[in-house]
């Protein structure tokens, strides 16, 4: 299962293709000169997808294509064997909690998810409106103006009221942004509750960590493409395992790049007037091995500092492997 | 159409300081007709009811005005505030979304247009000895028709773009009231001379005050055609709605 594949070629996913629920092939869309997604091809089935790319890569032009609200230019989107574009009766089925703050600020919580709960014709509106907010765990607010929720208790109630039909696909474009620590958690948990029950969870996110913790399958997406998918594992092991840059102030540079160079962790070294520039193998056999090399060199460390720890040079990592 | 889009829709564009500015818009041609009795005596109540208060104010500025504000902000505002993706993303037929926007849009222009035609031409033609009913009910039935109309294309032009507001304004305020004055063969293009023509056929206006250049049978046949026609491509246009093009 997984890994990694040149973009231009079909990239295996995991999960059985049998049972994809979501089904992407070869779209791209591109605004005018502008691509925004290059021919992407995945399938995903039940469990928890994060898609995962730094701002801009086209993460939530895939989502809104997923959601039925982007025609791609080219290429086919499928959620549970239909056409996402302009099919409403698709929603059925299908949940969205969208990235954008707003809701209808003079409705309160209750109200909010009700009306949701009644435009998708449910049976009993009342009893789903309590499950959904019970869930999210915002009974407690229910009964006051949305206007005047949090980040953190507007992004609970679109939670709520994108399951509240309890979707067999819940799309949701970045929904811990200005969630604290412990509703992130617990919106963690939840998530995972649905996909256990069977549902299609795709989540993105510009943070590693949040996709680390929740996702069971990691997409890449990087500049319109998908620079990488498989299990998070897979992920996080080709994100570690590159080779890294240090910069290194000590007493004497000189010294402790001869020694360094010594070192099996270490690729190369260069030389500056007051710093020395290490490119290490790996991130962890270098970084135990440093201070070791230094007391035996005799030379006091000032500084180390990874000089190129940004999401996005590790993106970029993964698209020009 | 669907009761709970009706309600929601009713709230949006009530609760706002919006109603606030239209409530003192329809004073103003309540005002005209109060200063008007007051210094009328030699004017002929009539000619100044119909020519004036209706023609130029109410069924010329303030029924086009008012149509273009509820019309553009009943889906306009919501694809503006990014609210429009929780009513897009329900299994509910793109008409019924279009229909209720519309009706609520209809209801509250031909509400504040009404109100301000009822108190102002009465007022007007107050001890002038006229018996204006026929007139004003002429008027009163073209407004309604026209309000529909004009909510209808403003609806569908707010889907369509994010400058529905200014494009309107346009409409209204450069093509109705100036370009088809200057080219009369223009009058065939636009909702007010449709609505002067349906109250003057409805109202059995003398041609003497008015003498509009389009029947008032075709007017009728127009404004529905306008009506469906904008309806039908609002919803086409919904149906088709990507998001980041008027949001």
């Amino acid at each position: 299962m997984t890994a990694l594949s040149a973009p231009e070629q079909n990239i295996p996913t995991p999960g059985p293709a049998a049972g994809a629920t979501v089904r992407v092939e070869d779209v791209s869309k591109w605004y005018g000169n502008v691509v925004a997604v290059n021919s992407v091809t995945f399938e995903i089935g039940p469990g928890i997808t994060g898609l995962l790319g730094p701002n801009g890569a086209g993460k939530s032009t895939l989502l809104h294509m997923l959601a039925g609200f982007l025609a791609s230019s080219s290429g086919s989107v499928q959620i549970l064997g239909q056409t996402a574009f302009g099919n409403p009766e698709l929603y059925r089925h299908v949940g969205l909690v969208p990235e954008r703050e707003a809701v209808y600020g003079f409705l309160t919580g209750w109200q909010f998810v009700l009306m949701t709960a009644k435009l998708h014709g449910l049976p009993d509106p009342e009893g789903a409106t309590q499950r959904a907010i019970a869930r999210v765990e915002m009974a407690h607010a229910q009964d006051r103006p949305t206007g005047g929720y949090s980040k953190g208790m507007k992004q609970r109630i679109k939670v709520a009221a994108a399951i509240v039909h309890e979707p067999g696909v819940l799309l949701l474009d970045e929904p811990f942004n200005g969630a604290d620590p412990r509703q992130r958690l617990q919106m963690m948990d939840m998530l995972r509750q649905m996909a256990a029950g069977g549902c299609t969870v795709v989540f993105s996110s510009h943070i590693l960590e949040e996709v680390e913790r929740l996702a069971e399958n990691v997409l890449v997406v990087v500049n319109g493409r998908l620079a990488a998918s498989g299990d998070f594992r897979t992920i996080r092991r080709l994100m570690t395992d590159r080779p890294h840059t240090f910069t290194i102030r000590s007493a004497d540079n000189r010294r402790l790049a001869a020694a360094l160079m010594g070192s099996p962790a270490v690729d190369g070294v260069e030389l500056y007037s007051d710093s020395l520039s290490v490119r290490a193998s790996d991130f962890a056999s270098f970084t135990l091995a440093v201070a070791g090399v230094a007391q035996q060199a005799d030379v006091t460390l000032y500084e180390l500092l990874p000089a190129d720890e940004s999401l996005e040079s590790v993106f970029s990592y993964l698209v020009n492997r | 159409m669907n009761d709970t889009i009706v309600r929601l829709t009713a709230r949006q564009l009530f609760g706002q300081k919006r109603t606030l500015f239209i409530a003192l818009l329809v004073a103003i041609p309540v005002l005209f007709a109060i200063l008007f009795r007051l210094n009328s005596e030699n004017t002929d109540a009539m000619d100044w009811v119909t020519n004036v208060l209706f023609v130029r104010v109410l069924v010329g500025s303030l029924l086009p005005f008012v149509a273009l504000i509820f019309g553009t902000a009943a889906l306009g505002t919501e694809f503006e505030d990014g609210t429009a993706v929780y009513l897009l993303s329900k299994p509910v037929p793109r008409w019924k979304i279009v229909a209720s926007k519309l009706v609520v849009a209809w209801a509250a222009t031909a509400l504040f247009v009404l109100v301000a035609s009822v108190v102002s031409a009465p007022i007007a033609l107050q001890g002038s000895g006229v018996d204006g009913s026929s007139m004003v009910t002429g008027f009163i039935v073209a407004e309604v028709v026209a309000a529909f109309a004009y909510c209808a294309v403003f609806l569908a032009l707010s889907i369509l773009t994010a400058h529905a507001l200014l494009v309107g304004l346009l409409y209204v305020f450069i093509w109705e009231a100036v370009l088809t004055r200057l080219f009369s063969g223009l009058k065939y293009l636009s909702i007010r001379e449709y609505s002067v023509a349906l109250a003057h056929w409805i109202g059995a206006i003398p041609n003497v005050i008015i003498d509009p250049q389009v029947s008032g049978a075709t007017a009728a046949v127009l404004l529905v055609v306008i009506s469906v026609g904008s309806v039908g491509l609002a919803v086409r246009w919904l149906g088709r709605w990507q998001i980041g093009e008027t949001a």
